[in-house]
């Protein structure tokens, strides 16, 4: 203990002469800024002229919330632990192709997904296309299942986020040990009460983790929710601030939510903690031997991989890629050359700045080990759990306020032409959304950095920059360019705050899609959309073994 | 020596914002068809055109946190109960409009702030299979909570503008607590919970979900085209536009039209786009395009737009400034109805 204290001691004495500090305070501000204007505004004036309607509204979004959270988890649950099961204790034809193949659903956000599935099923749809044919003119219509609405809504979502069970539970899978399995088995118990005694409770951690991220991204989702006419929690926000100018119901609501979200923040922080208790990766683990898999069970096997794979990612290409083949009209249309440009532009501008900041405050809290520093930035990665279009919106409102009472009252420039519809709002917003993935994506990378490596460096005489660059920026080379991808993935696909804070002339494929959408031209937003899911999925492909770490 | 460089590229950069001709619109309506109508603009005169498109609330609420700030010129949205609506909140001002837009957009289809550029009207279709010649004489909006429509009517939801214009000029017609009354029937006439756009509404009839929907008319010629596929040109077909109140105020019209923004600092250019934008020329193109009625007389609309030839009657009555003053009192009826 005494080391420890000594430790303390030494990095407060630091701490006079780094500027860590100050840069993790400047982050933390940046990132609170969304948190503190949601909050700040409660005693604001409301519209109220729905006074009477509100807590009808208040009730519906909530009961729409839950009933959208709860089927997701419910689909997510299944299709995300039983395809991690099957390819994770089963050898059969396709393994290793769908152990990859399946997190390639991650390339299709929800929003594109509720596209293809209003498309293909709805009056005059695809599927009567096909069905008409087949079997000559006639009224299928009325046979064809409507999935639009809630289940709509519900689907979308699954089959977009599945892929975090799945992930998360199948690395707990790989890492369980065999010695477990076999008591089980030498205890005579059957195979599916080895799946439900030992294999699932063992996993439990991971899969509540996996949960915990779906709720997460299922509370804020925007695009999808919005396609289908769902009013959710976060719709309902949109709606009021936007809509009715009503901060205060507005501000009601953004509470509610963030309880919820930063209660399941805190349930997948614990869960992670737990899955690394039960994970036993530094004893070594004994290769687990794989059942094969023959005849018709091979067969089943294959057949569930193979449909989750297909409606997960095939069933939304194929949509568009048949759209974009019938009215090629919308290829040759698009400026396919300047939406790539944006895309990579804003790609690189973003990762770049979110790098470096999460490299300094990584190092700062390696250096100085300080425990308010650790404390700042665990406050600063909370910008994940807050929706975008809460995000957005609170920025805008946040750099007006800010704009009209400090620097109108001295008299200095405006600043909202710098923030308000600018790259750098932009920026500035994916920086605190995404600020979370980049900072614990490096801190796993430094983990790994044994700090006696530091002390070698420094007794070589090295200096603290010096180290930085000459040892820690080679080292972490991998998680750098891991955590560049992951970002640029999460950009491409992200839409409410492109939405509403892109300058003028800027869009991207994620944008475009969305307002050809949203003006009934789903047919044109097939090729954005196809566009945007093909980069996604090759950008999944380059990280699909970091995903997947074995 | 380096800090004049910085300083005189600063000026140049700023020079250029200031000087150059130009004119920013915020849109809503974002057809490839305007884009194109704007390059031929920025052809003609030498004035860019730089947009920002987006869904219509949260361009608004953009323009409203820039204030003073906000570069925008002109507001370019569908229906003028938006345009009204964001008149209300001091957001436009009196553009100035020259004689050349006045004397070819009649005044029930612009203010002093805002203008129509293309018009639309809000009609029924019905079955021709289950729906008698007999059963829609006279038909009106009105007629809609008739009994006799239970279970056979689609129409989208109370949240959809479109709608609640239309609900909107009812309560100007016909008063608050009569529209009330009339949206309870019209919801309990409801084939479905409303759902789908317009669009969607057409092919619930043509699919049998329902015999009647209300509709805006350049969604059943978008149908016609073949642009939404063949599948949905063979369902087009199966359904009939109806204009409702032709025997006394005239079929709901609506617009899109463009608004002069409050702080716009490229207020002349603007005028110029807008007066662009009424040429037969430039209506020629929208029609075609966007399967709009044109705004001015001596162009007509497409073939396959119902009503082409403009020979229905047009409530010509019902200033379509209305629809932002009644929004409030609309939505309130609306949802008081139940009407989802």
């Amino acid at each position: 203990m005494d080391t420890f204290s000594f430790h303390d001691y030494k990095a407060d004495y630091n701490m006079r002469i780094n500027t860590w500090y100050i840069s993790s305070l400047l982050v933390s501000i940046v990132v609170s800024i969304p948190i503190l204007t949601v909050f700040s505004s409660f005693f604001e004036d409301t519209s109220n002229y729905f006074e009477i309607l509100k807590s009808t509204f208040l009730y519906e979004y909530i009961i729409n919330s839950f009933i959208l959270l709860f089927g997701v988890l419910i689909f997510t649950l299944i299709i995300g632990v039983g395809c991690a099961y099957i390819v994770s204790f089963y050898n059969f034809p396709g393994v290793k192709f769908f152990k990859w193949a399946l997190i390639l659903s991650f390339a299709v956000p929800a929003y594109i997904y509720a596209y293809s599935l209003t498309a293909f099923f709805e009056n005059f749809g695809t599927l009567y296309s096909i069905i008409k044919s087949i079997l000559g003119p006639g009224e299928y219509n009325k046979l064809i299942p409507k999935f639009d609405g809630m289940l709509g809504a519900i689907l979308s979502i699954s089959f977009s986020l599945f892929g975090y069970v799945y992930v998360l539970t199948r690395a707990s899978f790989h890492y369980q040990s065999q010695n477990l399995l076999e008591l089980g088995q030498n205890l005579g118990f059957s195979r599916s009460k080895v799946f439900f005694s030992i294999i699932l409770p063992s996993a439990r951690p991971a899969i509540v983790a996996g949960l915990a991220l779906v709720a997460m991204e299922t509370l804020s989702e925007f695009g999808a929710v919005s396609f289908f006419g769902i009013s959710t929690l976060t719709t309902g926000i949109y709606d009021s601030w936007i809509s009715f100018d009503d901060l205060a119901f507005a501000n009601q609501l953004s509470f509610f939510l963030l309880l919820f979200i930063l209660g399941l923040f805190f349930i997948e922080h614990i869960s992670r903690r737990k899955a690394q208790y039960h994970s036993p990766s530094r004893g070594g683990v004994k290769q687990k031997k794989k059942l094969n898999l023959k005849g018709s069970k091979s067969i089943f096997a294959f057949s569930v991989c193979f449909l989750v794979f297909f409606i997960s990612f095939l069933f939304p290409v194929l949509q568009m890629l048949y759209w974009t083949i019938i009215f090629p009209k919308n290829l040759l249309d698009l400026n396919i050359l300047q939406l790539l440009l944006n895309t990579i532009y804003l790609v690189f501008l973003s990762s770049a700045v979110l790098i470096i900041f999460s490299f300094i405050a990584n190092y700062g809290n390696r250096v100085t080990r300080s425990k308010f520093l650790n404390f700042l930035t665990m406050f600063s990665i909370t910008g994940y759990a807050i929706p975008g279009v809460i995000l957005a919106v609170a920025f805008i409102t946040f750099v007006a306020w800010f704009d009209n009472n400090i620097i109108k009252h001295y008299e200095l420039n405006s600043i909202k032409k710098i923030f308000i519809g600018s790259i750098i709002g932009l920026v500035i917003v994916y920086f605190i959304r995404f600020y979370s993935l980049a900072y614990n994506g490096l801190k796993s990378g430094y983990e790994r950095i044994n700090r006696s490596i530091d002390e070698s460096s420094y007794l070589l005489g090295y200096s603290k920059i010096k180290t930085f660059l000459g040892i820690h920026v080679p080292y972490l080379r991998n998680s750098i360019f891991l955590i560049g991808i992951l970002i640029s993935i999460e950009i491409i696909k992200e839409l409410p705050i492109t939405l509403i804070l892109r300058p003028f002339n800027f869009e991207t494929f994620a944008t475009t899609a969305y307002i050809y959408a949203s003006q009934d031209l789903l047919e044109a937003a097939a090729v954005p959309s196809l566009f945007l899911i093909l980069i996604a999925s090759t950008f999944i492909l380059i990280t699909s073994r970091y995903i997947l770490k074995d | 020596m380096r800090k004049i460089t910085i300083i005189g590229i600063l000026f140049a950069f700023i020079s250029s914002f200031a000087f150059s001709a130009e004119v920013n619109v915020f849109s809503a309506r974002h057809y490839d068809s305007d884009i194109q109508l704007y390059e031929k603009f920025t052809a003609k005169t030498g004035i860019k055109v730089n947009v920002v498109s987006g869904k219509d609330k949260a361009l608004q609420k953009r323009i409203m946190e820039e204030g003073a700030d906000c570069i925008g010129d002109l507001y370019i949205t569908a229906d003028a109960g938006r345009l009204g609506a964001f008149q209300a909140k001091g957001m436009l001002q009196k553009a100035g409009w020259s004689k050349a837009i006045k004397n070819v957009v009649p005044s029930q289809f612009r203010s002093a702030q805002w203008t129509g550029i293309a018009k639309r009207a809000r009609i029924i279709y019905y079955s021709s299979e289950r729906v008698s010649a007999n059963e829609l004489n006279g038909m009106t909006y009105e007629g809609l909570a008739d009994s006799k429509w239970k279970g056979r009517l689609v129409i989208r939801k109370s949240n959809n503008i479109y709608n609640q214009s239309l609900v909107a000029s009812l309560v100007k017609n016909n008063g608050k607590n009569n529209t009330a009354n009339w949206a309870k029937l019209v919801v309990a006439n409801m084939a479905r919970t409303p759902k789908g756009n317009d669009r969607a509404q057409i092919m619930a009839v043509a699919a049998g979900e329902a015999d009647i929907a209300v509709a805006n008319t350049y969604y059943h010629a978008l149908m016609l085209s073949g642009k939404k596929g063949a599948e949905q040109q063979e369902a087009a077909k199966k359904v009939m536009p109806f204009f409702p109140n032709q025997q006394d105020r005239g079929t709901h019209m609506n617009i899109s039209g463009a608004g002069m923004l409050k702080h716009a600092p490229n207020k002349s250019n603007a005028v110029k786009l807008v007066e662009f934008l009424l040429t037969a020329e430039a209506q020629n193109h929208i029609v075609n395009n966007t399967f709009e009625y044109p705004m001015i007389s001596g162009v007509s609309a497409n073939d396959l737009v119902p009503g082409n030839d403009m020979s229905f009657k047009q409530d010509n009555k019902t200033s379509v400034k209305t629809y932002g003053a009644k929004q409030a009192d609309a939505l309130e009826v609306m949802l008081a109805a139940g009407w989802k």
